[in-house]
């Protein structure tokens, strides 16, 4: 396809894309994780997809994933406004309380399987996460 | 505000509920299990996320689940599809609660007709005809009622539905312990061990009747379907309209099917099932499904009407852009339905590789499905591959256009019915249109494709 630069707008969608440069109007461009990697996904992607319904793609060698046991709401801390149980940096023992998934106003804890260091936390605080999304990266230590 | 749908279904039913909401410009949202990922629906979805585990109970069935993934993606409005939670009041409910439209009828209608008893009762009290029946408490009091019922009869469970819970006695001396184990076995599957009693008739057509009401107190009928060739009550080819029927009796279950709509006030689509007692040329009511059919789209090549944009339509508020006088039938119309089930086993399930897909393409025929060349159907849910429907001017070119297009069906990897369906069309007796409803049973008994 010969375009350097696609823009789309329809309702509150709005869909930007470039191929080899940044987008000379930044204010135009939309919510960072609402552009996905390749040009078709972004022609076929509509407003509403945070994230495709991918299982887990496997965390970088060396670390492990922390995946959403269910779908739910994702809370990083015990209320809003409170420090979050875990944040980038921080060592966790197995067992440790890493965050709170909400169904319907029902709250499951989801803690750490293994001791080491969150490497990065991969959702974002109030959103939905879907079965199996990774969560956390831990690298484990021993 | 552009209207955003969350499809709580899977298989060949969602893709057709996207299809229909693409047309109508709504966005879509499909809830998936992890083993739907990469189905076509995924494909065609606006947008997808994974409800849970391949277990219907941690995806489909999940109520809890579903409605927190259509409050969090911003949707409007939930299709339940048929089966799964596509009856469920509770279900119902809890999307009213959560502010999302249910795209069926309200709670209220479902609580009344998935009690099959208390929908009997209705049909009584607005005069349409049921069969020789009711229930009682107390061995003698169901002996009795057998006995003035005529042997053989049928124990259903109230709570039951699409043949599930039901059994056949044939003599007095069967009647209690099929009327405890019935019970206990309706207690532990739906919850419930309410039973009840009705003639078992033994040739009968299985007829239904299409209905579809607004929130304006708009109702039509779009008439009728015959569904005879099923096995073991599971249905396997339908068709529109039903050829068997005299005027008259066309028109008592048009009026039956309305009148149960106007009582329950209903909204949305609907089918009131009835059987049609070939021998007495009687109709009596069986039950009210109150969703979309497996069998909607013989329905929608006779009227030229789609249903399922008229459903999503009406559940949103919109009042009926056509009257009873607007509904016109052209043609014939049969569906067969293509399933991952081995004929020569019984009809038990095959899944597996679909490594061949070469449906049949020729004007008149139509194919819903969700399969494509290359899809590893799964093993945890239906057997339904696809539905082909042919259009015909007559019943004998609808029957002809099938059978050319069984005939060109490739499917290879996994074992399909197609084998079966071929033979049934074919039938002299399914070409003479005297199949009732323990016809294919008795067909397969004796070797489905020899």
């Amino acid at each position: 396809m010969e375009f350097t630069e696609f823009r789309f707008e329809k309702g509150e969608m709005k869909l930007a894309i470039s191929r080899g440069h940044l987008l000379s109007d930044s204010a135009e461009s939309p919510r960072p994780h609402a552009v996905p990697d390749t040009v078709e996904r972004q022609v076929s992607t509509p407003p509403a997809a945070s994230q495709p319904a991918q299982p887990d793609r496997g965390p970088s060698p060396g670390k492990v994933h922390v995946t959403a046991p269910m779908l739910g709401a994702f809370y990083r801390s015990p209320k809003p406004g409170e420090p979050p149980f875990v944040e980038v940096g921080a060592i966790v023992a197995a067992g440790d309380l890493l965050c709170i998934i909400e169904v319907m106003k029902l709250m499951s804890s989801v803690v750490a399987e293994v001791a080491g260091e969150i490497t990065a936390v991969l959702a974002r605080d109030g959103e939905l996460v879907e079965f199996e999304q990774p969560l956390f990266e831990i690298r484990p230590l021993p | 505000m552009t209207v955003r749908i969350f499809v709580a279904n899977r298989g060949e039913i969602a893709v057709r509920i996207i299809e229909a909401c693409e047309r109508l410009g709504f966005e879509t949202v499909l809830g998936v299990s992890t083993a739907d990922r990469k189905t076509l629906a995924a494909r065609r979805a606006g947008r997808v996320v994974t409800l849970g585990g391949p277990r219907p109970g941690d995806s489909y069935l999940a109520m809890e689940t579903v409605v927190q993934a259509a409050v969090s993606t911003d949707c409007t409005a939930v299709h339940p599809g048929y089966g799964f939670l596509s009856e469920r009041p509770a279900f119902a409910q809890l999307c009213a609660e959560n502010g999302l439209t249910f795209i069926g009828p309200a709670p209220a209608a479902l609580e009344a007709l998935g009690d099959k008893l208390r929908a009997r009762a209705l049909a009584i009290s607005v005069g349409v005809p049921v069969s020789a029946g009711g229930t009682a408490d107390g061995l003698p009091q169901v002996n009795a009622l057998a006995e003035q019922i005529g042997y053989p009869v049928l124990i259903k469970a109230a709570h039951g539905g699409g043949g599930r819970g039901m059994k056949r006695v044939d003599h007095e001396s069967d009647l209690a312990q099929a009327w405890d184990l019935a019970s206990s076995e309706a207690q532990s599957a739906f919850g419930d061990g309410t039973v009840f009693l009705e003639r078992f008739v033994s040739d009968a057509k299985h007829v239904e009747v299409q209905i579809l009401g607004d929130r304006h107190g708009n109702r039509v009928h779009l008439g009728e379907r015959e569904c005879s060739v099923q096995f073991s009550y599971q249905k396997v080819v339908e068709e529109a309209p039903c050829a068997a029927l005299s005027a008259a009796t066309r028109a008592i279950l048009h009026d039956s099917a309305l009148r149960i709509a106007e009582e329950l006030d209903y909204v949305g689509l609907g089918t009131v099932e009835f059987l049609y007692d070939v021998d007495r040329e009687e109709v009596s009511f069986l039950e009210v499904n109150p969703r979309v059919q497996v069998e909607h789209p013989v329905t929608e090549m006779v009227t030229g009407i789609d249903l399922v944009r008229e459903q999503i339509l009406v559940a949103l508020g919109a009042p009926l852009s056509f009257t009873q006088a607007d509904v016109r039938l052209s043609g014939h119309a049969i569906e067969c339905r293509v399933t991952a089930q081995d004929p020569d086993r019984a009809l038990a399930p095959s899944p597996g590789v679909v490594e061949t897909w070469r449906p049949p393409v020729r004007a008149g025929l139509r194919l819903d499905s969700h399969v494509y060349q290359g899809y590893v159907f799964p093993p945890f849910y239906d057997a339904l591959m696809g539905k082909l429907i042919a259009w015909g001017p007559d019943r004998a070119s609808a029957i002809q256009l099938m059978s050319e297009g069984l005939d060109e069906f490739g499917v290879g990897g996994l074992t399909t019915s197609l084998e079966l369906l071929k033979r049934i069309i074919a039938h002299a007796d399914y070409r003479g249109n005297s199949v009732t409803t323990n016809w294919l049973d008795g067909l397969i008994a004796q070797g489905a494709t020899h």
